[in-house]
């Protein structure tokens, strides 16, 4: 996969960039509009990650081009503003999805990928990895091709995993995207706990391996071993 | 009272009391100049009888007097003082009794005194004086007609310009980028005021512009390093080899920065409410997002053990859904967070009210501060916005919002 971060905050580009470097992505950056028109004039993209407030225009702009130009890369919009407005303009000329600042990386991970997935059209529809597969338009699991009953709780958390592997992925970050950002931390870390008990005992009762491992109890990862 | 009211009040008061004081002194006076007209001409009629006696050594005779009442008494009396007085007269043509003024002399003739008592019709003075009240109440009369006229129409004119004026300011809208019609005219305290009032608008809406905009920007600039605090931990927590104690400081950074990112999007909300800037109505079914929002907390209801006592009938409103799904989101997750175990929890809705109730500490919160913002219990976890915001929603669409603890149950009640 390759992305292009137009982001004018270093430290978030730079830690992006880090975050999705691995795993065959190849991760451009640059911090303004000009160098961004550039660079797309230039390249072919699979996703692009977009500031809306950046030191030398809009974001907007950018979405404008792709249209213009006929381009196919899948736009998400990274933004201070939470304002409706934006998201709907955004969302109306070509954009993919809408992420607000502040944001865990691996939700972003998460949302990038769909969008690819999305995008990259597997006709099937099918999520695999290794031994699970996944019907994403039916919502069913299978492991060894023995299907096991997921909750939405444990499906949601499966394809986050998934979208993260090999990745620490913290509770708190788990705990926004299952539940958003309304209730308080720590009721749902109980919650996020009995959901990933019950998702590691199903797939193991499925002859499946163990994938999921607590990281001193800051988080979980999900990594082939 | 307006002020054109009052106005006329007062100079009607004053021009009435001042007539009224005008007509009596003018009463008298005319009253006086009249009776010293009639005494002088009976202090001539006196003296020609005097000369008349002297002339022809005999008394006049009455017809010599026209309508005049003479008598003649023949007293001993050698000397009386002139007098005039008030009495009656009786008018001989007319046969009728008619007020009259007299005088008393004494006439001396051959030696002999006579007391002499002309007496003279008053009718036609009175007449006069009556005339002349008349015309002047008459005067008085056009005179308040004509002021309480001029006073409406004229001066409500005057002040036309300080009415549109205030007309304009009533329909002030901060947000709406609409300049005052200045007034027109050429009363210079009007066109001042127009003119001070229109600078001030101008610089209170930019004072508003700059302080959006300030918002806008400071939301931004509060939430980008926030954005960079959350990606540096992530990458931080990646590494694996740190010791616990370090994981467990970096989860409380995670929650203090997932606090203050709340923090930061609710107050921006509040302001946003405050300076009416959020306008997308539609018509909801507020039972169905009730049951919804229910559902979505059954986790957290479920892992309370609370008994959930739903009452839901239809109600429709026209509300902000984002405004909305808050509102709900604060009152539920509050009785449910606030709750204790295997506490109850009542949800009613109907036609005209909402109303929320559970269990939970077993004494009153205080209704003065409970909406305030910071307020919060000492167990709470939350920004301590969350029922400030509610309110202000509430306030948002003139519903009404009140606390109450009622058989131990905390209740809080929105009329719609």
């Amino acid at each position: 996969m390759k992305l292009l971060i137009i982001e004018d905050e270093r430290g978030l580009r730079e830690n992006i960039t880090t975050y999705f470097n691995e795993d065959g992505n190849i991760c451009e950056s640059c911090s303004d509009l000009g160098s961004a028109m550039d660079k797309l004039a230039m390249y072919e993209y699979d996703c692009i990650l977009l500031d809306i407030g950046l030191p030398d225009g809009e974001g907007f702009a950018v979405l404008d081009y792709l249209k213009a130009k006929m381009k196919s890369e899948s736009v998400i919009i990274i933004s201070a503003r939470n304002s409706l407005d934006d998201k709907i303009r955004g969302l109306n000329i070509g954009a993919d999805d809408y992420l607000t600042k502040p944001f865990h990386l691996a939700e972003l991970k998460a949302r990038v990928v769909a969008v690819f997935r999305r995008k990259t059209g597997n006709s099937k529809g099918m999520l695999v990895f290794n031994e699970i597969s996944i019907d994403l338009q039916g919502r069913t699991v299978a492991v060894n091709d023995i299907p096991i009953i997921l909750t939405r709780k444990e499906y949601e958390m499966l394809i986050y995993f998934i979208a993260n592997k090999g990745k620490v992925v913290s509770k708190t970050a788990l705990a926004e995207h299952l539940w958003g950002d309304q209730m308080d931390m720590h009721s749902q870390f109980d919650f996020i706990y009995t959901h990933i008990k019950n998702l590691r005992k199903k797939i193991l009762e499925a002859n499946g391996a163990d994938y999921l491992t607590s990281v001193y109890g800051i988080g979980y990862k999900f990594a082939a071993q | 009272m307006k002020l054109s009211a009052q106005y006329n009040k007062t100079s009607i008061i004053i021009s009435v009391s001042v007539l009224f004081v005008g007509a009596i002194i003018y009463f008298f006076t005319i009253k006086y100049i009249a009776r010293s007209q009639l005494d002088n001409n009976l202090a001539e009629e006196v003296d020609g009888i005097v000369h008349y006696v002297k002339l022809n050594q005999q008394l006049p005779k009455q017809v010599d007097f026209d309508e005049d009442q003479v008598i003649f008494i023949k007293t001993d009396k050698k000397t009386l003082q002139r007098r005039f007085f008030d009495t009656v007269y009786s008018n001989p043509k007319e046969r009728k009794v008619e007020a009259g003024r007299g005088v008393t002399s004494l006439v001396a003739l051959n030696g002999d005194y006579y007391k002499t008592t002309i007496i003279v019709s008053r009718e036609d003075t009175e007449y006069l004086v009556q005339i002349i009240g008349v015309i002047t109440l008459g005067l008085v009369v056009g005179l308040l007609l004509i002021l309480s006229l001029a006073n409406r129409y004229f001066l409500n004119g005057l002040w036309k310009p300080f009415y549109d004026l205030l007309q304009q300011i009533k329909i002030f809208n901060i947000s709406e980028d609409k300049n005052f019609k200045l007034a027109k005219g050429k009363i210079d305290e009007f066109i001042e005021l127009g003119t001070a009032i229109d600078s001030m608008s101008a610089r209170v809406r930019s004072d508003y512009q700059n302080l959006k905009h300030f918002t806008d920007n400071a939301s931004h600039e509060m939430l980008t390093p926030l954005a960079v605090i959350t990606s540096k931990l992530d990458i931080v927590i990646q590494h694996e080899k740190l010791p616990p104690e370090i994981y467990e400081q970096i989860e409380d950074i995670y929650i203090a920065t997932g606090k203050l990112s709340r923090l930061n999007q609710t107050l921006l909300l509040l302001t946003k409410i405050e300076n009416n800037l959020i306008d997308d109505r539609e018509f909801l079914d507020m039972e169905i997002l009730l049951a919804a929002k229910i559902k979505l907390f059954q986790e957290l209801i479920e892992a309370k053990n609370i008994s959930v006592v739903e009452k839901l009938l239809v109600k429709r409103v026209s509300a902000s859904e984002y405004l909305m799904d808050i509102l709900l989101n604060n009152l539920i997750s509050n009785a449910i967070r606030h709750n204790k175990d295997y506490g109850e929890l009542r949800i009613t809705i109907d036609d005209k009210e909402m109303l929320f109730q559970n269990t939970g500490t077993p004494t009153a919160l205080n209704k003065e501060t409970i909406f305030e913002r910071f307020k919060k219990g000492s167990k709470s976890e939350g920004t301590g916005l969350g029922l400030t915001l509610v309110e202000n929603i509430c306030k948002f669409y003139g519903w009404e919002i009140s606390y109450d603890y009622i058989d131990e149950l905390h209740s809080f009640k929105i009329v719609f």
